[in-house]
């Protein structure tokens, strides 16, 4: 049996051994005490922090740290962006004050003189109206963004609470099997289509239609690995000594299960953003007014043959990718150091 | 065992009518416009004839029982509007063949590529090749297909000096799509067999193994990555069904008629007995490939039970 | 450019006033083709039972298509898209040529009575019918128009243009409502027959007097009938293939008869279709393209013009996106389309966002769009002309056309779009009538006056400012969304944001018109229509008061375009009430007038009307899209209505693709062409 000992376990037993030994005279270690369960929670939770050990384990990867920052200076910069001095609004269409018509189709770095008479360099471009596509794809990693954010986390907690019902209590697994043929099987674009003919398309709407369907994969996620290790010894062990089933769910199971929920949402967010790209090319997206990287990568896929435009298609490519391998790479380290065993 | 999957197909057979009464029940809340191609121009009396001709005038118990009727008699109805009057199993006939071929294709490929990938990042974790597989792992990840599959045909068929529509009869345009399809598996499998190797290999039976003597080697192929491939086998069958529904770029893009954009095609157009024998067909396969999973599961890990089991809770 | 289409106009007004008799074919003489027209074009006309297919390499055209058809049968499908297939391989009694003059198809010759009720078509002998393998297999006779017309109008098999029939012929509707009544007693699974309802179809005006004689008696007099000739509706179709396969017909090659320019001998849906030229037909020696390959793929707005580039087929559109590129970098490859007058775009006002209809009132409160207020709003004709004469079409349009030039070509100031009919010599769009509508359009100060006025009269009428306007789109056409991102900032910047603030709406894709436009989910949209025959009453068509009432749960007795008519049956008097019975009542004497000119002078009454007061207001014909080909499309017929336009027949293929130099000579000559006419 103990070889299966949890070795965070194994390494708190030894400190507790070492600081008796050190701090206690023997009179002391062989006085009689009252049973005080207190006592005996204070002990068992000592100077070991699961999220400190976490955290340094963490910060100890360059690359994470790099990646982590990357991510929230990218989400900071989209809030900050539209502050800045001297921007155009996403949605303003940017007319030539010469011809009265809007600026199609500006290669990045030109500057030009604005209807109000200023200058303005546009740093990435105009579109095919005139837009500039430097906010726009702020604006659209914005939304995006909070889509994917909004998803993983409504997805994780639906999920995680039906994953491990479903895992653990085996009169659940019946039912929750079914549930899971029958929502999986039902294609989402019926669902998405639905949904769209009923709400008015929007962000929510995509939210809701994305969540609808979304949290069945984590629970099902969830539900494997539970299976895998509900019959482990350590939690016969606790089920033996009459442990209640929700301490055991929260005390044994979730803890190893952290480290691949905290990987499986960090891969969620760019994934739901990378599904948010597909919607939109299956043509249910948001509305175009709306800008996503869904909807830029969308309209700029015609211009990859066209080399003088195929900026509009890259720029928006390069943001989508640096905001998922920041989620993937930090993710990833999180989840190693996330890993009780790695905290060593 | 056995009587587990034969309960487990008895109960998959509910499982399937009741997907396809909820399917049913949400195409009747679509527009009743979808049906017709030009109802703008269509008076009274045609729309309510061609209501009754496609049944849809009927109370819904009476349209869903007909439905299960038919399907009892083993009659999958015929298409509406994606082609009209035709029998869906003569327009699924040529498609099915092509889709798993090129589906099965694409699943060899990225388990030859993406197991060997996995088990070498996990190997030599933190050295070069693991840095390399991340670095392709993370790339497939992080650029949409939509971009890299169309870069992949433009420049792929401009370096092979092949045409860029498909041709089943030209093994060498099978190369392109069954590469593209493949390239997300492929990245799939090798992050998460690492992923549960590196895990696994911290394990004390490992340590047991290593004191014990036996080649590395050894250890990697017959502990570690038997028990890492444990929760991957799951997802087999199930991932061979996503490649299928998941080539709707690659079909849309090299023209191959298989069975991936099919059903979102047919869900848009409203063409519901269309959509009804699609969902039955993928339901079926998605729920037997269910059950493999955990049959294959139980197969590789004694540990797992599966159902219950006396004295378990 | 300009002085083109004004010489544009007046030749169609020429050959358009004699196009109702028949004419020879014109022989224009072509540019020789680089590619040898197939020798079949020389050979001695094909002897009887001899196969109709013959060497399709000689001259072939391929192209990719993203849109699947549902079937090829030409009598029920009311889609372009599908009613190309009946185009191509389905002869007409009469057809146009590449001048928009009708000349004789498979009629040589025809008459009308003196009541103008009763039409007579001499249909040409030796027309056969082939099956998909070129075999002949029955001749082409008078009476396979009437069982086209029979099939056409059961009511089983939903054609989607019978109304074409029903509307104009005698008893047609009569025939079709008996029928109907009398399926709607049968049950779900009997056999549904015709006959067995009583209803005889020689009570209906379209008869074979012998097998070469055709007659059609018409409800009314109706001049511009032969014009209806080439629509889908009015093709012929082989009897006893009807009889056996029903429904059936058309849905795969082998399950129809061609007797056109072109046989489908390949069929495979998302894949590919293939036409070869019919060389028995009788006009086979202007049919000069031998096989038409057309290649399945739903990128192919994406990868269709990399494929010119490599020479893999000869045909792309260059969409608004790319085309400045592709005119800088690839200028030898494009050139434009034709724009053709048969589909007209105007925007309109919907005039019923709140009143009676509980569903619809609820979606615009959900969606904050004010629906009380702007249904106040929008009855105020002070209101609606500050939004026309803010509302700057050719900056709008810029969304779907570069150059300013073809804007400016393509720009309507009539909903009948120019060139459409004519009257004596004079465009219908030039009729006095329409000499005050141009006061109404864009200019800045005159909005700023109607402004004026109307904030004292919406104020008046409790209206709260700013009002806000609903502009809806198609979400998944980008350039109509990009146009109304235009709108939305140009008319903004005129009428300023505290007398008028659009809200941008995209409706779903699927089901558009019903969840858009019929469902009144939009203030101020762009409309269209598309012209059934030569006559401008088919443009008052969209706006004819809808008495029946379809489906109580999702319509109601008004008009799916904007609701106006709805406003009559409202109590209570108002400016609107009496501008739309004014309306309908000319509308109404217009149709009982059967001279040309008193006739087109009344419907251009009321057209003005519509107008001047702002309910509608005219926007353009679509401008033909840039395009790469190797075709000529000057060659091709033309037509202002009908499915002539969809026609491969005349063109051919060349060596190199049209740039727009050559496109406009090609235009030019073909000008000419048509003065000389």
């Amino acid at each position: 049996m103990a070889r299966f000992k949890h070795p965070a376990i194994e390494r708190m037993e030894e400190d507790i051994t070492k600081q008796m030994a050190h701090e206690m005279s023997d009179v002391e270690m062989f006085d009689f005490e009252e049973f005080d369960e207190s006592l005996v929670e204070k002990t068992g939770y000592s100077n070991y922090s699961y999220w400190r050990s976490t955290f340094q384990a963490f910060a100890r990867k360059k690359s994470a740290m790099f990646f982590l920052s990357l991510v929230v200076l990218l989400v900071l910069f989209t809030f900050i962006q539209p502050l800045l001095p001297g921007q155009i609004d996403y949605f303003v269409v940017n007319n030539d004050p010469a011809s009265g018509l809007p600026y199609r189709n500006l290669p990045p770095g030109t500057s030009v003189e604005l209807m109000n008479g200023t200058q303005h360099t546009f740093i990435l471009g105009t579109n095919s109206i005139g837009q500039d596509l430097w906010s726009n794809i702020w604006a659209g990693t914005r939304t995006s963004l909070f889509i994917g954010v909004t998803v993983a986390v409504i997805e994780a907690v639906v999920g995680i609470i039906v994953g491990i019902l479903w895992g653990y209590v085996r009169k659940l697994d019946f039912f929750f099997t079914e549930l899971y043929n029958v929502l999986d099987n039902i294609p989402v674009t019926i669902v998405l289509i639905l949904v769209a003919y009923i709400l008015p398309a929007g962000v929510g709407t995509l939210i809701l239609a994305m969540s609808l369907t979304g949290w069945i994969g984590m629970a099902r996620f969830i539900r494997n690995f539970i299976i895998i290790i509900r019959d482990r010894e350590y939690n016969l062990a606790s089920r033996c000594l009459g442990t209640k089933t929700p301490k055991i769910i929260l005390k044994n199971l979730l803890p190893f299960l952290i480290s691949i929920i905290m990987l499986r949402m960090a891969l969620a967010i760019p994934a739901n953003i990378g599904y948010e790209v597909f919607i939109t090319y299956i043509g249910l997206g948001l509305p175009a007014t709306i800008a996503s990287l869904g909807n830029l990568i969308n309209v700029a896929r015609t211009m990859m043959l066209s080399p003088a435009l195929r900026y509009q298609l890259i720029y928006p490519t390069i943001i989508l990718s640096l905001v998922t391998i920041s989620f993937y790479v930090s993710g990833n380290a999180f989840s190693d150091a996330a890993d009780p065993r790695q905290h060593v | 065992m056995l009587t587990y999957i034969t309960k487990r197909l008895l109960r998959s057979l509910l499982t399937l009518a009741i997907i396809l009464t909820i399917v049913f029940i949400l195409l009747r809340q679509m527009p009743i416009e979808g049906y017709f191609a030009n109802y703008d121009k269509l008076s009274k009396v045609q729309i309510d004839s061609g209501l009754s001709q496609m049944g849809l005038d009927q109370p819904m118990p009476v349209q869903l029982f007909r439905m299960f009727r038919d399907l009892f008699k083993g009659d999958l109805g015929t298409s509406r509007i994606y082609r009209n009057n035709v029998p869906i199993t003569e327009i699924l006939a040529p498609k099915i063949p092509i889709s798993l071929k090129l589906g099965g294709l694409a699943l060899l490929v990225s388990l030859t590529v993406g197991i060997p990938m996995g088990t070498m990042m996990a190997r030599h974790k933190g050295k070069f090749f693991d840095h390399f597989g991340t670095a392709f792992v993370v790339f497939i990840q992080a650029v949409p297909a939509a971009v890299y599959f169309l870069f992949l045909q433009l420049y792929g068929t401009e370096l092979l000096g092949i045409r860029m529509l498909f041709d089943p009869n030209d093994w060498k345009m099978w190369v392109l799509p069954v590469f593209s399809m493949s390239l997300g598996n492929i990245a799939y499998y090798a992050m998460w067999l690492r992923r549960y190797m590196v895990d696994e290999s911290t394990k004390d039976y490992v340590q047991l193994a290593r004191i014990k003597g036996l080649s590395e080697n050894k250890i990697m192929t017959s502990h570690i990555f038997r028990n890492a491939f444990v929760p991957m086998i799951q997802y087999l069958p199930t991932s061979f069904l996503n490649t299928v529904i998941g080539s709707i770029y690659i079909e849309s893009l090299y023209s191959i008629p298989g069975m991936g954009g099919l059903l979102v095609d047919v869900i848009k157009r409203q063409d519901n007995a269309m959509v009804q024998a699609v969902v039955l067909l993928f339901a079926t396969v998605g729920i037997i490939g269910l059950i493999l999973g955990d049959v294959a599961m139980v197969f590789l890990d004694p540990r797992i039970t599966l159902g219950s089991k006396k004295g378990g809770r | 450019m300009k002085k083109l289409a004004w010489m544009l106009i007046l030749v169609m007004l020429i050959s358009l006033a004699t196009s109702c008799q028949p004419s020879s074919t014109p022989t224009a003489e072509d540019p020789a083709p680089v590619e040898t027209p197939d020798e079949g074009d020389e050979e001695e006309p094909v002897a009887e039972e001899t196969n109709a297919l013959g060497d399709s390499e000689a001259m072939v055209y391929s192209s990719l298509y993203s849109g699947e058809i549902s079937s090829m049968n030409y009598l029920i499908e009311g889609a372009t898209n599908e009613q190309t297939v009946g185009a191509n391989v389905i002869d007409t009694l009469v057809e146009y040529n590449q001048y928009g003059e009708l000349i004789p198809g498979l009629a040589e010759s025809w008459e009308v009575s003196d009541d103008g009720l009763t039409w007579t078509f001499h249909l040409r002998e030796g027309a056969k019918w082939f099956n998909h393998l070129g075999e002949p297999v029955a001749d082409v006779t008078a009476h396979d128009f009437v069982s086209a017309a029979k099939y056409v109008c059961d009511p089983q098999n939903q054609s989607g243009t019978d109304y074409m029939i029903l509307d104009l012929i005698q008893g047609a509707s009569d025939y079709y409502t008996t029928v109907s009544e009398y399926y709607g007693t049968l049950g779900d699974t009997d056999e549904k027959v015709a006959e067995e309802s009583g209803a005889d179809f020689s009570t209906v005006g379209i008869k074979a007097v012998d097998d070469y004689t055709l007659e059609y008696t018409t409800v009314d007099n109706y001049p511009f009938f032969p014009t209806c000739l080439t629509y889908v509706c009015y093709m012929p179709a082989y009897g006893p293939l009807l009889d056996e396969l029903k429904l059936d017909f058309g849905t795969a090659n082998d399950r129809m008869y061609y007797n056109g320019a072109y046989i489908v001998t390949e069929y495979e849906p998302q894949v590919r279709r293939v036409y070869e030229k019919n060389f028995a037909n009788w006009d086979a020696d202007n049919v000069h393209i031998t096989k038409i390959e057309l290649i399945y793929n739903a990128e192919a707005l994406t990868l269709a013009p990399t494929m010119v580039l490599r020479g893999e087929i000869d045909y792309a559109a260059i969409s608004n996106d790319i085309v400045d590129e592709w005119l800088t970098s690839n200028p030898e490859f494009v050139s434009k389309g034709r724009a053709v007058p048969d589909y007209s775009y105007f925007y309109g006002f919907n005039f019923r966002a709140a009143s009676g209809d509980a569903e619809r009132l609820e979606t615009w409160e959900q969606n904050n769009w004010e629906p009380e207020n702007w249904d106040k709003a929008v009855q105020n004709t002070n209101f609606r002309r500050a939004v026309m004469a803010a509302f700057d079409r050719n900056y709008s349009m810029y969304a779907l056309e570069p150059d300013e030039q073809a804007r400016i070509d393509v720009t309507q100031r009539t909903i009948t779009p120019r060139t459409f009919t004519n009257v004596d010599g004079t465009d219908y769009s030039m009729l006095p009538e329409f000499d005050n509508v141009d006061q109404y359009f864009f200019n800045p100060e005159e909005a700023l006056k109607y402004k004026e006025a109307a904030i004292e009269e919406l104020e008046a009428a409790g209206v709260s400012l700013p009002v806000k306007m609903v502009l809806s789109y198609r979400s998944d056409m980008a350039n109509w969304e990009q146009e109304c991102v235009l709108i939305k900032q140009q008319l903004e910047e005129v009428l300023g944001t505290d007398f008028l603030v659009c809200e941008l709406y995209g409706g779903p894709a699927d089901g558009f018109l019903r969840q858009v436009r019929r469902n009144g989910m939009y203030g101020f949209m762009r409309l269209n229509w598309g012209a059934d025959y030569e006559d401008p009453s088919t443009w008052a068509q969209p706006f004819a008061i809808d008495d029946t009432v379809r489906d109580t749960d999702n319509l109601r007795e008004a008009n799916s375009y904007n609701d106006m008519d709805y406003l009559l049956f409202e109590d209570g008097d108002s400016e609107m009430k009496d501008l739309l019975t004014t309306y309908y009542a000319k509308v109404d004497e217009a149709k009982a007038i059967a001279d040309t000119l008193p006739r087109y002078t009344a419907f251009a009454e009321a057209e003005a009307m519509l107008i001047e007061n702002a309910v509608f207001i005219p926007y353009y014909i679509d401008p033909a899209s840039y395009q790469a080909t190797r075709l000529n499309i000057f060659e091709s017929q033309y037509a202002p209505c009908g499915v002539s336009n969809l026609r491969y027949k005349g063109q051919k293929v060349y060596d190199d693709y049209v740039d727009m130099e050559t496109y406009t000579e090609r235009f030019e000559e073909w000008l000419d062409k048509m003065g000389v006419q």
